[in-house]
């Protein structure tokens, strides 16, 4: 049986603008594990066991303000449950 | 196990024989053949004869595949179970009923 | 202004904080729908909403979802984007979408709009109100974007009534009108978990996808807005579900009874968006069997159901004959749809040498064995100036309403039949799934509008072909075969023209 831990979750994102390319870059480096695969028009990005997006990394990559709200207007899907969102992260893991 | 719901639950069903007055709906399953993706539907007299069936609804339908030929059909099924039409009886007197699914085979070519 | 709160605190201000017991009416008067499932809840404020939406977040990002939105549809008409698609044949996907998929998102605003008025709690209530609204955005956004090509091709212009009336469009609308006529536990699990969570990926992201891939942009664009709002829906069927399962134990086997029902109900459906997938597109993006095995099996079988069997929830009954069947399904409806062609409001055709191969790839067990056989054949009878229509009405199910064209378990060559008898009438069903959900509730399904049927009982405008399809308000060139037909002929003489209005270099 697989654990929570080790069981992957992601988050599909689109690919076409410029702030997308900037919160897929933060999140490559907030997640050094993750696995990235191209669809047209869109990129799936996969983690073993926890996925986090850091509101501070994609402030410095964006050079501007972002709340985590905005999130919303990057993501095409997800998988994994939502356990934290909150002003500075949201977080995507597994529970059991 | 009944429907849950907020009263009593009991609604005819929409497709039950005597909607249909005289005639009933019979599905013939040309059984070997994938060029058909399905059973034909038919509404059909209970009273007409197998032969005039055949002659009348069957063929025309199995045509569609061009090399279909009629009277090959063989191995004949009445929902299932091997049967074996009489030409001369009607499909009431034959036992086929409402929805039932009649199935034969036939040669063909894919 | 003072400034903002944080979010945690804006939400339970602006939500929970707007909620008020009633005290001179009994509160099961006030909501009498959410008890005689028998589901039971202790305590509705257990709810919770990871979005923490609020409306002044929810409107200010919707409204910038709609902006982009719009600027490419008007890019799109301005630049005569129509001309720039893959190929003429790539639009039937997407009448099938605008008559099968977009009257969906209607009857999904009609059911959240019911949930947000029926739940005690002001969480659930808050987040089915904001679907409601989403579901009413995409049903406009997709008729705004597909409007755009209703000038030019066939097949876009009554796409209403016919998903009241077409045979084929019965498959997904009698699957929303039985979530509809649940209780509001059960559509919530029907349609915000089993559809939403389990299932939503698969009918669109592969397929926006392939939007993209064949230069589609605005459907690829109100497809992933779409989407992002499916990511907030996602939320509430999972939230949903462990919600329930955590109130009450009693609460577990009737959850697992209608997710193994409702994933059945809800992959039946999908077929038709596998058919879409290997066989409409001129561009191939991902095969069925690839989404399914990614969206399906990694995420959802390996991903979520470890999960929830915390709460002692299994993967779906029947999950194991979806699986066997991705080898097969795409095939077995497309070519229900190219025989039956002749009722549809989309053309199709003989899949070109090219897309033979590449189902053959992608399928190296089922298509050069199973289906090419036929593809070939289907294209000889064509070459003889004649075309494969099945001269007939099929057998329908009874639950699912597709012609029965699925095959036994373990044998793609024999199609499967079951038959229940109830109440003295006999029923004709396409699998075990659709007869374990026939067995379980006789009395709802007995009345299903089965467009077969119907005809025969004189209801869809007479007795002959040429009056069904008038009754249909399919018109001449909506239907039939692709080669020869007024979309093929209108593409090559628009295609002809711009190659002749293009001076070439080096002439």
């Amino acid at each position: 049986m697989t654990t929570a831990g080790t069981r992957t979750v992601g988050v599909d994102l689109q690919e076409s603008s410029e702030d997308n390319r900037r919160i897929i870059e933060a999140i490559e480096r907030d997640n050094p594990d993750c696995r990235i695969k191209h669809f047209p028009g869109l990129i799936k990005i996969q983690v073993p066991g926890r996925l986090v997006v850091r509101r501070e990394t994609v402030e410095e990559l964006l050079g501007r303000e972002w709340e985590t709200h905005e999130f919303q207007m990057a993501i095409v899907t997800y998988y994994g449950h939502i356990q934290e969102y909150d002003d500075d992260e949201i977080v995507l893991a597994w529970d059991h | 196990m009944a429907v849950k719901a907020l009263y009593e639950y009991d609604h005819p069903s929409r497709s039950r024989q005597e909607l249909y007055g005289d005639d009933e709906l019979v599905h013939v399953w040309w059984e070997n053949n994938p060029m058909f993706c399905a059973a034909a539907c038919f509404r059909v007299p209970t009273a007409i004869g197998w032969r005039e069936f055949i002659e009348q609804m069957v063929n025309p339908w199995a045509a569609s595949d061009p090399d279909f030929q009629p009277g090959s059909p063989t191995d004949w099924t009445l929902d299932g179970q091997p049967w074996q039409p009489d030409e001369a009886r009607s499909l009431a007197d034959l036992g086929i009923g409402h929805k039932s699914v009649v199935s034969f085979r036939a040669p063909t070519t894919i | 202004m003072a400034k903002k709160l944080p979010l945690k605190q804006r939400y339970a201000a602006l939500t929970r904080d707007v909620h008020w017991d009633p005290s001179y009416v009994a509160a099961e008067k006030v909501f009498p729908h959410t008890t005689f499932e028998g589901i039971k809840i202790h305590d509705w404020s257990k709810w919770e909403d990871p979005f923490r939406l609020t409306v002044d977040a929810y409107h200010k990002y919707q409204a910038e979802k709609d902006k982009r939105l719009y600027a490419v549809l008007d890019g799109f008409a301005q630049s005569q984007g129509h001309l720039t698609l893959s190929d003429g044949r790539y639009l039937n996907a997407m009448k099938l979408f605008l008559q099968g998929v977009t009257p969906l998102e209607y009857a999904s605003h009609r059911l959240f709009a019911d949930l947000s008025r029926n739940f005690n709690g002001p969480g659930p209530r808050f987040a089915a109100l904001c679907q409601s609204i989403d579901e009413l955005r995409h049903t406009q956004t997709e008729i705004h974007t597909l409007s755009n090509y209703n000038k030019y091709y066939p097949g876009f212009h009554n796409w209403r009534e016919m998903h009241d009336r077409v045979w084929y469009l019965s498959v997904p609308k009698s699957f929303f009108d039985d979530a509809l006529a649940a209780g509001p536990f059960e559509s919530l699990i029907a349609i915000s978990f089993s559809f939403e969570y389990l299932l939503t990926n698969l009918l669109f992201v592969p397929f926006m996808s392939a939007a993209s891939f064949n230069g589609d942009m605005p459907s690829m664009t109100f497809g992933f807005s779409a989407q992002s709002d499916e990511s907030r829906h996602m939320t509430l069927g999972l939230e949903s579900i462990k919600f329930l399962l955590e109130q009450d134990e009693g609460n577990v086997p009737i959850i697992q009874d209608w997710i193994d029902k409702w994933f059945w109900r809800g992959y039946r459906v999908t077929a038709l968006v596998a058919a879409m997938l290997d066989y409409m597109l001129p561009r191939k993006v991902m095969s069925w069997k690839e989404a399914f095995e990614l969206y399906f099996e990694e995420q959802m079988l390996n991903g979520l159901f470890p999960d929830l069997a915390y709460y002692g929830i299994r993967p779906p009954r029947h999950v194991e004959q979806a699986i066997a069947e991705k080898d097969l399904v795409s095939h077995q409806v497309y070519w229900t749809l190219y025989q039956f062609g002749f009722a549809a409001a989309f053309t199709t055709t003989v899949p070109e040498p090219s897309e033979m191969e590449w189902l053959a790839q992608q399928y190296p067990d089922s298509f050069d064995k199973h289906y090419r056989p036929l593809w070939n054949k289907a294209k000889r009878i064509q070459d003889g100036g004649d075309r494969f229509f099945f001269q007939g009405l099929p057998e329908l199910c009874q639950v699912c309403q597709i012609p029965m064209t699925f095959t036994e378990p373990g044998d793609p060559t024999r199609i499967a039949q079951r038959a229940s008898v109830f109440d003295g009438e006999r029923y004709n069903l396409c699998s075990d799934g659709c007869q374990w959900i026939f067995d379980r509730e006789p009395e709802k399904y007995r009345q299903a509008w089965l467009p077969v049927h119907q005809i025969y009982q004189g209801n869809c405008g007479g007795p002959s072909v040429p009056e069904v399809l008038e009754w249909y308000g399919i018109t001449d060139g909506d239907n039939g075969e692709y080669l020869g037909s007024v979309e093929h002929r209108h593409w090559q003489q628009w295609h002809a023209q711009q190659a002749e209005q293009t001076a070439p270099m080096g002439s």
